[in-house]
């Protein structure tokens, strides 16, 4: 476990007040907020300005930190030593169970209450007779969009934080095998009972959600439950009408092209796009692809072509 | 070597989440979640309120807005209105991305 430079993350000085570290903080949320930060690794730049901020706006926290920072650079191997916040009274307030979920095992190991009822310190919630229920905990996994129409088993590995025998918090790698169920949305959510946070004295545990986000495919464009896809087909299947077979997210199917289409024509195939009590619909614009002219007969043809038709797309547009 | 059984879990859809199951997933007090849903901040116009059932959308939208709030010590309505611009900025992009234009 490295040592965090909490200061640095929040790129304030170590005599920084509380006003100067809020307003650092606020700065730094709007950059790397999740919803609409650009950044690369936004979600884990957040996730630890949002540890720093919870550990340096804590009078009570802050001091404690500082006394060990003394003896620590950032990035240094560190372990927690022995009572090392003997002598600091902690409130409790300022963090929640679900913040160790979410937190660093730096952080956990510091403030988490393994780290100190173990010790001796405020059991709190921890203590004797005590029944919490778990938390509940958010993740997101990627699907692909085929899974939304068939279903899928799809294992997905999450950190969970749990304790070991000395009442220190460590994280577990836990790999789950999940059922994706047909007819699942973007944005929706799959609730796994009994999968969140472990609870306390013997209590439930929590409930894991996953927030199901499709894994982007060239071929299709998702919208609710309409799927949208472009169909190449050729000048003569276009301009005569055809019977042209295409895959689709749901399998292979037979597509009528009218005759007369041009590129940007829209098929819509009622209920083809993600199962559900209201199914989605299928759209597929074609897309008139030209064969190469890099034959003599292919130069032959157009040839024949510009001579024969009296075709000017130009002069249709009136330009 | 843990043992995989594969976990059949429930899809939030319509109507799904009681009121309790939405605090509970935000980490926030019931009181929370009624005062913001009768201010008109949360599950305004669904048809699913007056039984205190929520959707994926109202679950994605509650997470939203307390995390704004508690980010920004930002005051309920001024995280409302972020959250309606963000879900907006949202359906735009899809839109575009639907039409092949992102």
């Amino acid at each position: 476990m490295e040592f965090k430079d909490y200061y640095q993350v929040l790129g304030v000085t170590k005599t920084a007040t509380a006003e100067e570290i809020k307003k650092a903080y606020r700065k730094l949320a709007r950059k790397f907020h999740p919803d609409v930060s650009k950044e690369p690794e936004a979600e884990q730049r957040m996730q630890e300005v949002n540890e720093a901020k919870a550990v340096l706006s804590d009078p009570e926290k802050r001091l404690a930190y500082d006394q060990l920072a003394q003896q620590y650079r950032s990035g240094q191997d560190f372990q927690p030593p022995p009572d090392w916040d003997a002598g600091f009274e902690f409130s409790g307030r300022g963090f929640e169970e679900a913040d160790l979920g979410e937190f660093s095992d730096f952080f956990a190991n510091l403030f988490g209450q393994g780290g100190r009822a173990g010790r001796g310190g405020q059991a709190g919630r921890g203590g004797r007779g005590y029944q919490m229920r778990g938390e509940d905990r958010h993740a997101k996994i990627n699907i692909d969009l085929a899974d939304a129409f068939h279903g899928a088993a799809r294992a997905i590995t999450l950190q969970v934080p749990q304790l070991d025998a000395q009442g220190r918090v460590f994280s577990r790698e836990h790999t789950l095998s999940v059922q994706i169920p047909k007819g699942v949305k973007e944005g929706q959510h799959i609730r796994l009972l009994g999968q969140g946070s472990p609870g306390v004295g013997g209590g439930p545990a929590g409930d894991l959600y996953l927030e199901i986000h499709f894994t982007p495919d060239s071929r299709y464009r998702v919208e609710g439950r309409d799927v949208y896809q472009t169909v190449p087909v050729t000048p003569w299947e276009a301009a005569l009408g055809a019977s042209i077979e295409t895959p689709t997210p749901s399998g292979a199917v037979k597509l009528k092209v009218p005759a007369g289409s041009q590129t940007g024509r829209r098929l819509r195939l009622k209920g083809r796009g993600i199962p559900g009590p209201e199914s989605g619909d299928l759209y597929v614009e074609l897309e008139v692809v030209l064969p190469p002219a890099d034959t003599d007969k292919a130069r032959e043809l157009y040839k024949t072509m510009a001579h024969e038709l009296a075709f000017d797309p130009r002069q249709r547009r009136g330009g | 070597m843990e043992q995989q059984r594969i976990i059949r879990g429930e899809l939030i859809d319509e109507a799904t989440l009681t009121l309790e199951d939405l605090a509970r997933a935000c980490s926030v007090e019931i009181d929370w979640v009624i005062e913001r849903i009768e201010s008109g901040l949360l599950a305004d116009g669904s048809p699913y309120v007056a039984s205190w059932r929520f959707t994926s959308h109202d679950l994605t939208r509650a997470r939203r807005l307390c995390q704004l709030e508690r980010d920004f010590e930002a005051a309920p309505e001024l995280a409302a209105l972020a959250t309606d611009l963000i879900e907006e900025n949202q359906r735009l992009r899809d839109r575009l991305r639907a039409a092949g234009m992102a």
